[in-house]
């Protein structure tokens, strides 16, 4: 059972440093990522993405997050994230069901 | 290396191409004499060079008109107003030479024990270098003199167990420096000279089992510092000494014993601390003294039994304190009188609260196994 709670702990620890989530949030070295669920990638307005994740062609929902959250380097080669994935099943599902809490209303 | 450069001359690219290509728009010009320019240069061993430059453009346009995923037999290249980016993994072959105008360059997932001694020459823009998920063993310690304007260097997930004396002399524009995931036992300061813009150092999941002093000392706009997953028993007292601003400290995952009182003293507008999963049995009265802008703090996962008064006050006094929360779970909480300070703090920031569920007594005996939440409403 997704943990949403334990999903904000990780999003604070691994993913704040680049990321915001809420409605305005800012971008920093990553996209704020608002309206994350149901979008195509490389979408947020305002923020330059690589051609590489542009170009993906996707949409972001549960199972293209696990993919890629697993190691994203290998889901978008020539993406410029500097992360090297979430190897537990269940820290990336817990993740998943905060982000898609808090990046929608 | 001859036949290649007879080649280069012989054919002029940008003699012949200018006219082919004068219809297109002035951008898929550019792109493609850059372009012609460095498939020529390519070792495409076996093939016609003039066809193998055709089939490569093509693939590109095709590609980038449908916006379909690449071949993954060739690198990703792409290119903007401010220079070329080319990415590559396996199976691609890793190029022989790169645009002059490379500004990203990611060589991934290859088994690479070692960079060819020239690896960067030729690319003075360079401003991201990704290098993750090789072997690296080894690093020249010239093999940043050509690419003076680096600004993000990616090591993780490499074989290093140490830096070579002034790896980054002419470094000064690095940013971030990740070495997450080598095989570093130990680090000397002076491996890191050179550095004088650094904000964000990741040294985590190696094998540090200790720190020298001054290790961040010149490093004034140092933001984040992660030393998670390592196996750190004791800090410098002084480790924290250097930056002016420091944002995130990521301890999490040592086996540090003991929060000393100096250790936070020269950070108070720290913001994110995490001190989880170490073996923390005590933190001294005033460690968290000063803290002014502290958004996370995580004690979680630590063998603390009780904290002495006025630790937690001290987080109370500066109104923005504790924004993104708090954890102290799975810690052996003694629910005794000791706690009636953490017990009246608790009350008053409960929404601040992670993991109430499994911040439980573990003695005394009467009270083991309760909330601690639920001990510190009925105080």
């Amino acid at each position: 059972m997704a943990d949403a709670e334990a999903g904000k702990k990780i999003f604070i620890q691994k993913c704040a440093q680049c990321h915001t989530v809420e409605k305005g949030g800012k971008h920093k070295t990553g996209p704020n990522l608002w309206g994350l669920f149901g979008r195509k990638t490389g979408q947020a307005p305002g923020f330059s993405y690589t051609e590489a994740n542009k170009s993906k062609g996707i949409i972001w929902g549960e199972q293209t997050l696990m993919e890629y959250l697993e190691n994203p380097k290998k889901y978008i080669p020539g993406t410029k994230m500097i992360f090297a994935g979430l190897k537990k099943k269940s820290e990336r599902e817990d993740l998943i069901e905060y982000l898609k809490r808090a990046t929608s209303s | 290396m001859e036949k290649r450069e007879a080649t280069m001359s012989s054919w002029n690219p940008e003699r012949k191409q200018s006219s082919r290509f004068r219809h297109w728009p002035a951008s898929w010009r550019r792109l493609t004499l850059r372009l012609l320019q460095w498939t020529d240069s390519l070792p495409l061993v076996g093939w016609d060079s003039h066809l193998s430059r055709i089939f490569f453009l093509l693939l590109l346009f095709v590609v980038s008109a449908q916006g379909v995923t690449p071949n993954p037999e060739a690198c990703l290249v792409s290119s903007s107003v401010n220079g070329s980016s080319i990415s590559c993994q396996p199976p691609a072959q890793i190029p022989k030479s790169l645009p002059a105008d490379t500004i990203f360059l990611a060589v991934e997932f290859f088994n690479l024990t070692q960079l060819p001694a020239d690896f960067l020459q030729g690319v003075p823009n360079l401003q991201e270098l990704h290098l993750s998920s090789n072997r690296l063993e080894n690093l020249s310690p010239k093999f940043l003199l050509p690419v003076p304007q680096l600004t993000v260097l990616d090591l993780t997930h490499n074989s290093l167990t140490r830096l070579p004396p002034g790896l980054f002399r002419v470094s000064a524009a690095l940013c971030t420096l990740v070495l997450k995931e080598n095989q570093l036992k130990f680090l000397e300061a002076s491996w890191l000279h050179g550095l004088k813009a650094l904000q964000h150092l990741d040294l985590s999941e190696n094998q540090l089992q200790s720190l020298p002093p001054g290790l961040l000392e010149n490093f004034t706009d140092l933001l984040t510092l992660d030393l998670s997953n390592n196996q750190l028993q004791t800090l410098p007292p002084d480790l924290l000494r250097g930056p002016l601003n420091l944002e995130r400290l990521r301890l999490e995952g040592n086996r540090l014993q003991v929060l000393g009182e100096r250790l936070l003293a020269p950070q108070p507008k720290l913001r994110y601390l995490f001190l989880n999963d170490n073996r923390l049995a005590s933190v001294a009265a005033g460690a968290f003294r000063g803290l002014q802008k502290l958004d996370m703090l995580d004690l979680s996962n630590n063998l603390l039994t009780t904290v002495p008064t006025g630790l937690w006050t001290s987080l109370g006094k500066a109104a923005r304190n504790l924004k993104d929360g708090f954890d102290i779970s799975s810690n052996p909480w003694i629910c005794d009188q000791n706690l009636a300070d953490l017990y009246l703090w608790l009350v008053a920031n409960e929404d601040k609260m992670f993991f109430r569920n499994h911040t439980r007594c573990a003695g005394p005996e009467a009270l083991k196994g309760q909330m601690l939440l639920a001990v510190a409403e009925s105080h």
